[in-house]
């Protein structure tokens, strides 16, 4: 069984169960109106995060430090990631997405987002820039 | 059949950090918070509590329902719980990036697939990354009002959970004995004391780089990006869950004003003046005749303050003192003493949540209030007036503002 199947029956056994699980989970959400769109998004999440978010931070990573000492790209790209996390996790209220429904539901305003965020963005280079400063000032230990 | 270029070449491959012991780490620590988060996620559906009256909002017959009567002590119970759902989902969020980049060069392995055990596997774990992202996606976009999925969010993340919890279960039980390889053969924390200069590439493991490029970063290092991602996207919400001054820092929280968020307005919601006017009346039945009691007799009732936190499925919540009449002493006026359940009516003239149906210990509770005032003033229009429900650790939403029936079960 292990050399044909490639693993012990166990494996097979497990994936079986769990597949059955979910086979049942995704039938019953095609049957909810909009289900092309939950399947849309479903595949969506693989497609964006391995075809489009992975290639493109790693590229960017990849050309930031091409021909630059080691050592020196971190000050970067930790902030910048950070940044970047934030705007990821925090796009729909940055960039007013759901304005028009929060303002119906809450009678508020919704204001300052994208200003908060490039505040806090510009505290985040800041402070590495600093970072960068202090540490390779003659003298300092790295 | 030569592989394709690009990363289906092994020498694509750069980072001298991938291997069994990070993916290890990162999965441990991943395993922990998307336990909260799922765990968190399945005891908010209970607390709908979907086996009564109407309160179901994923269809009523899904197995795992109801185990026990959702408790209504303490009253921040269920801000809790959503704090927890939102809060740790945003911790989560980076280490889930790091895991996956951690593994990603499997997804290219050339050819694809060697034996049908690989096969199931790549099956599995394609469901575990799509529900996964699934669940992220639409919990992110729904807690900050962007509707733009288009679907009934509340049963399609129900069900996107529950994939997760089937895929998450067996990728345990495949990856748990290579984790546990990684951690015995390299130790669970040594990695940890290498600095820059001396961290090397791990000595085996399928996601190793053929050909290295020397270390920008240590391990520890990386661990450290990972948690000050999480550290600055908790930071930017958390002070909604926790209310208060704190509100305030939560730069990006959708629900940062302050004073008493609003959830639903009046005008949102199409009540209207003629509805809640001086015709207002409302309605008790269960017991062997129907009542109807005017603003004035139920501000004549007798009264109780108390003060509890409202939380919302959002992760939002707010404290506050509330005057009203206890549901115990209106179940008594209606006829009927020991309710086993009490259907609400809100006069909303539409919505999925005009309703709500409470069980019989939150109607037992001396703190659950037919609230006829807030912080010592009436309520206001868009908090509900003349009367809302507010029942200690219940879902904000099942709160009922509006008040026009209630309808008690002996």
């Amino acid at each position: 069984m292990r050399t044909r199947y490639g693993s012990s029956p166990l494996h097979l056994l497990a994936h079986l169960a769990a597949l059955a699980l979910a086979a049942w989970a995704l039938l019953q959400a095609l049957q909810l109106a909009g289900w092309e769109r939950i399947v849309l998004w479903l595949v969506g999440a693989i497609v964006l995060h391995d075809l489009v978010l992975w290639p493109a931070y790693t590229t960017l990573d990849r050309l930031a430090r091409r021909g630059r000492p080691a050592g020196w790209s971190n000050y970067v790209r930790v902030p910048v990631g950070l940044s970047a996390l934030l705007l990821l996790a925090f796009f729909p209220v940055i960039c007013g997405k759901g304005e028009a429904t929060y303002m119906r539901v809450s009678g508020q305003s919704w204001e300052g987002y994208a200003g908060r965020w490039l505040i806090v963005s510009a505290v985040l280079f800041a402070a590495a820039g600093a970072l960068y400063l202090v540490r390779s000032r003659p003298g300092s230990s790295s | 059949m030569r592989a394709p270029p690009g990363p289906f070449q092994p020498r694509f491959w750069k980072s001298p950090l991938r291997g069994p012991w990070l993916t290890a780490v990162l999965g441990s620590i991943l395993l922990v918070l998307v336990g909260i988060v799922a765990l968190t996620g399945f005891l908010s559906h209970l607390a709908y509590q979907p086996d009564l009256g109407r309160n179901a909002l994923v269809d009523r017959d899904v197995p795992f329902t109801t185990f026990f009567d959702w408790p209504t002590g303490p009253s921040w119970l269920y801000a809790l719980n959503q704090g927890l759902h939102v809060n740790v989902g945003l911790i989560a969020l980076p280490v889930l990036l790091a895991k996956l980049w951690s593994v990603i060069p499997r997804l290219f392995q050339f050819p694809p697939v060697r034996t049908p055990a690989e096969g199931i596997e790549r099956v599995s774990i394609s469901l575990l990354v799509a529900s996964t992202g699934f669940l992220f996606a639409t919990g992110l976009v729904n807690m900050q009002y962007w509707y733009v999925f288009q679907f009934d969010f509340v049963s399609a993340h129900y069900y996107a959970a529950v994939v997760f919890v089937a895929a998450l279960a067996v990728h345990l039980v495949v990856k748990i004995p290579v984790a546990l390889r990684a951690y015995r053969s390299r130790g669970v924390l040594a990695p940890l004391r290498q600095s820059l200069a001396e961290t090397v590439p791990e000595p085996d493991g399928d996601t190793l780089a053929v050909e290295p490029d020397p270390p920008t970063v240590s391990r520890r290092g990386l661990l450290a990006a990972v948690g000050a991602g999480s550290l600055v996207l908790v930071t930017a919400n958390a002070g909604q869950s926790i209310g208060g001054p704190l509100r305030s820092i939560a730069f990006l929280a959708p629900r940062r004003e302050g004073g008493f968020p609003v959830n639903k307005t009046a005008a949102g919601a199409k009540v209207t003046d003629a509805l809640v006017g001086a015709d207002y009346r409302l309605v008790l039945r269960g017991g062997p005749s129907e009542l109807m009691l005017t603003l004035d007799d139920l501000r004549e009732l007798p009264q109780a303050t108390h003060t509890l936190t409202l939380g919302c499925v959002e992760g939002w919540s707010t404290r506050q003192v509330w005057t009203g009449v206890p549901l115990s002493e209106l179940a008594r006026l209606a006829g009927v003493d020991d309710a086993s359940e009490l259907s609400v009516g809100s006069l909303q003239p539409a919505g999925v949540l005009r309703q709500a149906t409470l069980a019989r210990n939150q109607v037992a509770d001396s703190r659950s209030l037919l609230a006829l005032s807030v912080a010592g003033e009436e309520l206001s229009r868009d908090h509900g007036y003349p009367a809302r429900i507010i029942v200690p650790g219940l879902p904000g939403v099942h709160n009922t503002k509006w008040v026009g029936s209630l309808d008690f079960r002996a």
